[in-house]
């Protein structure tokens, strides 16, 4: 083996970590659009000259495995063809190894006297590229074709020299350029950022030395990841889920998930799981690795290096043609989705044995309303990420205003989208009686309500779980599904889950969203009164609820007080007749 | 007013967790400092006690103090603590939630039990009222005052101490909530009232909410305490006005702070780099990066030219994080200027151990003062930094703090032997080495985040240490950075105390101005900024002519959502401005974007009154008897007979390391290669060598 020393070990991983810190407050920066500078909805990587991953910022973790993939696309392609001065660009999920059309990669080799030494690597998801909807993010597109601009693996720059051809091409083919524009730059720099830190970390300590201890920062993590494995009972543990399908009579899209424990190594199994769609939910195989990477780092106790070795003790087996492994022409916009269920089937398999790791269900991930048109004489684009809570634990309620565990993104100020789009949000907060009873209660959902005030648009969004609701734990209840409404005038109507067909939008429409909330954690007959009573109190849940849900009878007209002995009557019989 | 302090006694007292520091300044520049236990019960009294105990130590007259200026902790403890004023929200009818669901995103990735920080006001506190403004402030709905009149009789029936009020919009317009400000007056005359226009008048309504719930709740406590305090050191003769730090460096009137006490939630720290500033110019050092390495935490803080550097994008109790800027959502969002200090989990009582994979980690949990580090027998058996570095022959093997904390160097040697050089395989003294070239690089990201993430590069900057451990740390740190010079003051243990006596008054405004730049009418700019220079004017109760007065601008690229910050004038500088902002983003992230227009976001005029460059006294050198001991400076550098002197010890000629300077304070460590030499004003300093330690090879000297 190297000679390697641990102290040394974890001062290099520090300063690995450094960069693509810096890298991706440098990207979130300098970003020009509201989903890259506001929801983060960005990754940066520093990798070693093979494209492993050495560390990530600390922005979405569902992008993280999807690095490695890529970069060995990139590496195979242009073997021989790598000089200072490159910047190369793609986004094509199968012609690029990228996730879906909006995720744009700008990766920089990193040079040091000649020699290559790492990449700088970027991912951010771009307001828009092209295609049928405003966002890019069409649910109703059945092949790739229709999604926007498809970009290889190409030389943005080479040697330093900027491909004025490619800018332009790339700023003909999407709804707002300078956005796009904006957004590259700040990738750029972010690259920049890290080349900068590499090339000075290099000169500190000799390169070789450097590069021995990033492959043996990959082995480290292996064996921690091991460790931590081994920790876990051996078995094969199976869990079903659903998205429940597209448009207007959707049909379930059915995840069957086998984790295998065995020793110190885990295999992912998808066998099962539906063939893909003519919809944008399909993911690529490298996204599927990266949802489940996400999970199962969640479950693990030890902070682990977000580097690749970690990887290396995970196995996914997923069937070509499904939509956890899709083929060309499958399209795949609005992928997030489907990653954001592999996540949650994963830690579903796993609860009943790591009861005290996990949370019950949540609201599956981000619902992501996107509004597009013209006004004044202008096209826009307005889309956002809205999470979200999540669903009880072991110990505790299930917490409102919190992310997904794929991505860490925060939300958009409601007073920046109204000073940029003619939108008007009207109610943002906590939505009572939605989260899924339990001893311990699951989240609340949230609710968002927008008005257009444009001359003319179109709304798409993408939600989930209203026929396979959040489940909850160990007897808890499952938590409630979206609400989606469209008021135009007096008339009313209720939206699908995954909406195909844009709707049309006109000045003064209403658009309300109810996320899906979390799912509970134990016989909510068992809650504590007490904490029921602050819930009734703090107005998330109502008396009559109190009452149907968790047989606490409140009473006093101004000060809600609990009455314990109608409580107890009323749990009694609760009991003697389920 | 302060400017009769010239010539007269000026007295600072800081509140630390464990003891009231007081410094005082003679009109010839002498100083004196002094520590006194604080009194948690009732702040005021270790105040009094100390400042009376100085003067009669000293021999000062009360009537010869001119100015008492103070930096306390009781805002962030109320925050800390949770123990803040009972305290209501107003908002804009469909909103009362955005306090509690704040940005979304959390500080840790990959941790489904994380918690959030508790919400400071509960849901049933959180109060609607029918209004709204749009995004220019014009009324979509007016403010239906029927509804405020029933928000505040329930506040008032909760029994609500403190109210912020926080309307979508009303930076833009601040009608609604002034008319609401008056009938909380008028309805709940007791209560402390804090309006978002006041606080905050910026976009972003999560951080304006955020911000002006902290001024609310946090309040009354300021305000009792300051209120009792003014009182008492008038019962002593004290001068009545007292002049308090607020986070931003600068120091203001106590009635201000009592009007905005959200602003002197980072006091404390700020006060340590204004010192910091200070004593690097009084150096002849402009370009300094203060480093502050006490017993959990290592703070550091960039200051370039001069000019200390701030930030709004500041939590309070967010925890100490190694990303600061990035990690955002664990504490309480708090957008009012601070100085901008990057603290990681790294100090003498850290604690050093091995995870299931088998590596060496420090930190971030702390043995703190109790139980301690190993060293102290006080129950802590995990070795921690401060044991690593009794080990390696840094600190007296024999008792810390000049000879008054007696320590065993054999629980410290037995806790890391047990720990770290047994499991890995290590002789005892690489082991304790690697902790301390760990808690190196851990401190580096501190530095590198108020200089590489933001530009710049921390080889063209001094390295000014303080703190109890700073001294001991500074040259490994400066060696891994490529910094070629350490200052180390005197008075490093009180510094903040010290760095109060040199602020000057100092108070800022801002008021969002969004246009673009090309589209700025010069008039207007002129009269936004002239409004700001009133309130200024008025805040500080000063006339024009004694100021100086500053105008800054926030601008940044249409499309950006974050801004640079820069010296902008009206008539005069608004052509250069494009080329002015376009060279600050070439630094800040690389590259400008030639064609784009700029715009303007928000007007900042900064209010100065400048002091009297005063000499800085000399820290009274204590002599320490010498010795020699057996210190090892890493694989590279081996073990050296070193001697052990004092700070009196030094002289103007630069003495060569190794060396290891003992003080009450805190120790300095002179590795082999370093030379080290006393200036004028009592300040160590050490120029850095060629040598590898630290894992510095000869060709980044080439660079530094």
């Amino acid at each position: 083996m190297r000679d390697i020393d641990l102290i040394r070990l974890e001062v290099m991983k520090n300063a690995f970590d450094t960069i693509a810190d810096e890298m991706a407050l440098i990207l979130m920066r300098a970003a020009h659009s509201p989903i890259v500078r506001d929801s983060m909805d960005f990754s940066t990587a520093l990798c070693d000259p093979e494209g492993q991953t050495l560390a990530q910022g600390v922005t979405t973790p569902m992008h993280l495995g999807s690095f490695y993939d890529a970069m060995r696309h990139l590496i195979v392609r242009y073997a021989g063809d790598v000089h200072e001065g490159d910047t190369f660009i793609g986004n094509d999920p199968y012609a690029a190894a990228g996730q879906h059309l909006p995720d744009f990669y700008i990766v920089q080799p990193i040079f040091l006297d000649g020699r290559l030494v790492g990449w700088a690597t970027t991912v951010a998801h771009h307001a828009d590229v092209g295609g049928i909807v405003p966002g890019s993010n069409a649910l109703g597109a059945t092949e790739i074709i229709q999604e926007g601009i498809r970009v290889p693996f190409l030389k943005l720059e080479e040697r330093g020299r900027p491909d004025a051809k490619l800018w332009e091409i790339l700023r003909l083919n999407v709804r707002v350029p300078d956005q796009l524009t904006g957004d590259l730059n700040a990738q750029i720099a972010a690259c920049g950022a890290a080349r900068r830190g590499l090339t000075e970390l290099m000169t500190r300590y000799p390169v070789d030395e450097v590069l021995a201890y990033a492959e043996e920062l990959h082995d480290y993590t292996e064996r921690l990841t091991r460790a931590e494995i081994r920790e876990i009972p051996d078995g094969t543990y199976r869990f079903t889920d659903h998205i429940d399908g597209l448009g207007e009579s959707p049909e379930p899209i059915v995840f069957e998930v086998a984790v295998t424990v065995a020793g110190d190594a885990i295999t992912i199994d998808w066998e099962g799981t539906s063939g893909q769609v003519e919809g944008g939910v399909n993911t690529p195989l490298p996204f599927t690795k990266a949802g489940v990477y996400t999970a199962l780092r969640s479950i693990m106790g030890s902070e682990l290096p977000n580097c690749h070795g970690f990887t290396r003790a995970v196995t996914v087996a997923a069937p070509l043609g499904t939509v956890v492994n899709a083929v060309y022409p499958a399209p795949t916009g609005a992928r997030g989705i489907t990653g954001y269920r592999i996540i949650d089937c994963v830690i579903a398999a796993l609860a009943p044995v790591l009861p005290d790791r996990v949370t019950a269900d949540g609201p599956g991930g981000a619902s992501v309303p996107a509004i597009g048109g013209w006004h004044d004489g202008r096209p826009f684009v307005f889309s956002e990420t809205l999470m979200g809570c999540w669903g009880a634990a072991l110990g505790h309620d299930g917490q409102e205003g919190v992310p997904h565990m794929g991505a860490n993104q925060a939300n958009v100020p409601i007073e920046l989208i109204e000073a940029n789009f003619p939108i008007r949000v009207r109610r943002y907060g906590i939505a009572p009686d939605t989260g899924g009873p339990g001893r311990q209660r699951g989240g609340h959902a949230l609710l968002r309500e927008y008005e257009f005030l444009g001359e003319s648009g179109v709304l798409t969004l993408r939600s989930d779980k209203r026929d396979f609701p959040p489940h909850g734990l160990d007897g808890g209840e499952a938590g409630s599904g979206p609400i989606n409404r469209v008021l135009s005038g007096d008339t009313e109507r209720t939206l699908p889950v995954l909406v195909t067909v844009p709707v049309r939008l006109r000045r003064g429409d209403v658009f309300l969203h109810v996320t899906p909330s979390g799912g509970g954690w134990g016989d909510p007959l068992t809650r504590d009164p007490a904490l029921v009573l602050q819930d009734v109190i703090d107005g998330t849940v109502s008396r009559a609820a109190a009452r149907a849900r968790y047989g606490v009878v409140i009473a006093g007209e101004d000060r809600p007080c609990l009455d314990l002995a109608a409580t107890a009557a009323l749990r009694w019989d609760g009991r003697r007749m389920p | 007013m302060s400017g009769g302090a010239r010539g007269g006694v000026r007295v600072a007292a800081d509140i630390g967790g464990t003891f009231t520091d007081v410094a005082l300044i003679h009109p010839d520049g002498r100083i004196a400092t002094r520590k006194v236990p604080s009194t948690p019960a009732d702040y005021a009294g270790g105040v009094v006690e100390g400042i009376r105990q100085i003067l009669a130590a000293e021999g000062v007259p009360v009537g010869a103090v001119t100015e008492v200026l103070h930096a306390c902790t009781v805002a962030t403890n109320a925050i800390l603590e949770g123990k803040g004023a009972r305290t209501g929200l107003i908002t804009t009818a469909g909103f009362r939630d955005v306090l509690e669901l704040r940005r979304i995103r959390v500080p840790r990735l990959y941790d489904p039990l994380y918690r959030k920080p508790p919400v400071l006001v509960p849901r049933t506190l959180r109060l609607e009222v029918a209004e709204r403004l749009d995004f220019a402030g014009r009324v979509l709905e007016p403010l239906d005052e029927d509804s405020v009149v029933r928000a505040i009789d329930r506040l008032a029936g909760e029994g609500v101490a403190a109210v912020a009020v926080c309307l979508l919009h009303s930076y833009a317009n601040p009608a609604h909530e002034r008319r609401i400000g008056a009938l909380l007056r008028e309805r709940l005359p007791e209560a402390f009232v804090s309006l978002s226009v006041d606080v905050l008048p910026e976009m972003r309504e999560y951080e304006r909410t955020s911000t002006t719930v902290i001024n609310a709740y946090v309040g009354p406590a300021v305000r009792t305490y300051l209120e009792s305090l003014v009182a008492r050191l008038a019962a002593e003769g004290l001068p009545e006005r007292l002049f308090m730090m607020h986070s931003a460096g600068g120091i203001v009137d106590a009635r201000t702070v009592m009007r905005r006490p959200a602003q002197i939630v980072e006091c404390g720290p700020a006060a340590g780099v204004l010192g910091a500033r200070h004593r690097g110019a009084a150096a002849g050092i402009l370009d300094v990066i203060a480093f502050d390495m006490g017993g959990t935490t290592a703070k550091a803080s960039l200051i370039e030219n001069g000019a200390l550097s701030r930030t709004d994008e500041y939590e309070v109790g967010g925890g100490i994080s190694l990303s600061s800027k990035l990690s955002k959502g664990g504490g309480y969002a708090l957008k009012l200027p601070v100085i901008d200090i990057s603290e990681v989990g790294a100090g003498g009582g850290s604690i050093v151990w091995i995870d299931k994979a088998g590596a060496l980690k420090v930190g971030p949990h702390s043995a703190g003062a109790v139980p301690g580090p190993a060293c102290y027998e006080a129950g802590g058996t995990a070795p921690t930094v401060t044991d690593a570095n009794v080990v390696l022959g840094y600190l007296n093997p024999r008792a810390l703090a000049g000879g008054s904390v007696p320590i065993s160097a054999a629980a410290s040697r037995r806790a890391l032997r047990e720990t770290v050089a047994e499991p890995l395989g290590l002789s005892l003294d690489e082991a304790a080495h690697g902790v301390h070239e760990l808690v190196t690089t851990v401190m580096t990201r501190a530095v590198k985040s108020v200089s590489t993430y933001r530009g710049r590069d921390p080889r063209d900057f001094a390295l000014l240490a303080f703190g109890g451990n700073g001294g001991i740390h500074a040259a490994s740190l400066a060696r891994t950075l490529g910094i070629a010079r350490i200052v180390v003051p005197p008075g490093a243990g009180v510094f903040s105390a010290l760095g109060l006596l040199y602020a000057e008054i100092e108070t800022g405004a801002a008021a969002a101005h969004p246009r673009r730049l090309d589209a700025a009418d010069p008039e207007a700019l002129e009269a936004a900024y002239a409004a700001l220079e009133e309130q200024v004017l008025a805040e500080l109760g000063e006339t024009r002519a004694r100021l100086v007065l500053t105008r800054a601008a926030d601008l940044r690229y249409a499309g950006q959502a974050f801004e640079l910050t820069l010296d902008l004038d009206a008539g005069r500088d608004l052509g250069l401005a494009p080329r002015i902002f376009a060279e600050a983003h070439r630094r800040s992230y690389g590259y400008d974007l030639p064609g784009n227009p700029v715009e303007i976001v928000t007007l900042r005029v900064t209010g100065r009154l400048p002091r009297d460059a005063t000499a800085p006294g000399h820290g009274r050198a204590v002599a320490t008897p010498r010795e020699t001991r057996r210190v090892y400076f890493g694989r590279d550098l081996g073990a050296h007979d070193t001697p052990v002197i004092g700070r009196a010890d030094l002289g103007p000629v630069p003495r060569p390391g190794p060396l290891v300077i003992e003080e009450y304070e805190g120790t300095t460590l002179v590795p082999p290669g370093c030379t080290a030499c006393l200036d004028p004003d009592g300040n160590i300093l050490i120029a850095l060598g060629p040598g590898p330690a630290g894992g510095v090879t000869q060709r980044s000297l080439a660079h530094a």
